[in-house]
């Protein structure tokens, strides 16, 4: 069941988010030079790539992404992301962010929560595994 | 003068300090890393009547990159692969701010026959000395020369 406003169960999924990337995209956001595996097509290949891969960080930003549309001031002060990235994304993977409400407890005397939270790309392969929390008392959504 | 040297297991040390150049945000870099990131949230842009801030801010995770190329300040970084990344966000980021990144190799590691180091930053106000956002990440450093062995896997 996704997550609305005032749900905050464990067990409710956020709302997902999928972004297919682009090398344009890849190169605003690493900066392009060469010698570099996101944005030098030749030295991805010497480095055993298939093509660039999108830098790691950019999936956080995903999850970002989820958290402050929900959470709002509540994730972005007092916000936390941990993330694993346990396989390379490629340039025109299409990745969805997912997010499951893990948690909720008292923190300080604020509601807080946290998400289980991963990235998959198109044959659903998880990108990235991790949590993220936050506090709920400025819900946006 | 700073002499680069390339960067590597042995060669970094667990307890050394980095420190980025600071960095003056600006309209253009919120609009660039909206465009990366497919994120144009008003409260980015619009100085929203429902943002809590009093005006516009940015993404919180803006500056990662500002962490991750600290290395770049003291070392040639060739390659490496991400493997963890962990960020606490404690104050909005708004532009105009100049803001820098410290940190401190924290731990460097073997696993599996691959090298690692962990770097625990904290990114501030340089105006204010307020701390925006901290953690740590955890890079893979490639061997020396050759193929990295996760790039198989794809």
């Amino acid at each position: 069941m996704p997550a609305s406003a005032k749900v905050l169960e464990a067990g409710s999924e956020l709302p997902a988010l999928s972004k297919t990337i682009t090398q344009r995209q890849i190169d605003c956001y690493s900066g392009v030079r060469p010698k570099s595996i996101h944005t030098d097509v030749e030295w991805a290949k010497a480095k055993g790539f298939p093509a660039p891969l999108a830098q790691a960080l950019m999936s956080t930003a995903y999850v970002s992404q989820m958290m402050v549309s929900w959470l709002g001031k509540g994730f972005i002060q007092g916000g936390k992301i941990s993330a694993s990235f346990i396989k390379p994304v490629i340039v025109g993977d299409t990745l969805t962010a997912r997010a499951v409400i893990k948690s909720r407890e008292e923190l300080g005397g604020r509601p807080h929560v946290t998400v289980e939270c991963w990235c998959e790309n198109q044959d659903g392969v998880k990108t990235l595994v991790g949590s993220a929390s936050g506090f709920a008392d400025h819900l946006r959504t | 003068m700073i002499e680069f040297k390339t960067i590597s297991y042995e060669v970094v040390q667990v307890g050394e300090d980095f420190m980025s150049d600071d960095f003056l945000i600006k309209p253009e870099d919120v609009e660039t890393f909206a465009f990366a990131v497919d994120d144009h949230d008003p409260w980015y842009f619009e100085n929203p009547s429902d943002s809590p801030f009093g005006g516009n801010i940015t993404h919180p995770v803006l500056l990662g990159n500002q962490a991750l190329f600290m290395r770049h300040s003291k070392y040639i970084v060739p390659a490496g692969l991400h493997a963890k990344m962990q960020y606490e966000f404690v104050e909005p980021i708004r532009v105009g701010m100049r803001v820098r990144t410290r940190g401190k190799l924290i731990d460097k590691y073997e696993k599996r026959g691959r090298h690692y180091m962990v770097t625990e930053f904290a990114t501030r106000d340089e105006e204010t000395g307020a701390v925006l956002v901290r953690g740590q990440f955890t890079q893979m450093l490639f061997p020396k020369s050759g193929v990295h062995e996760d790039a198989r896997k794809r």
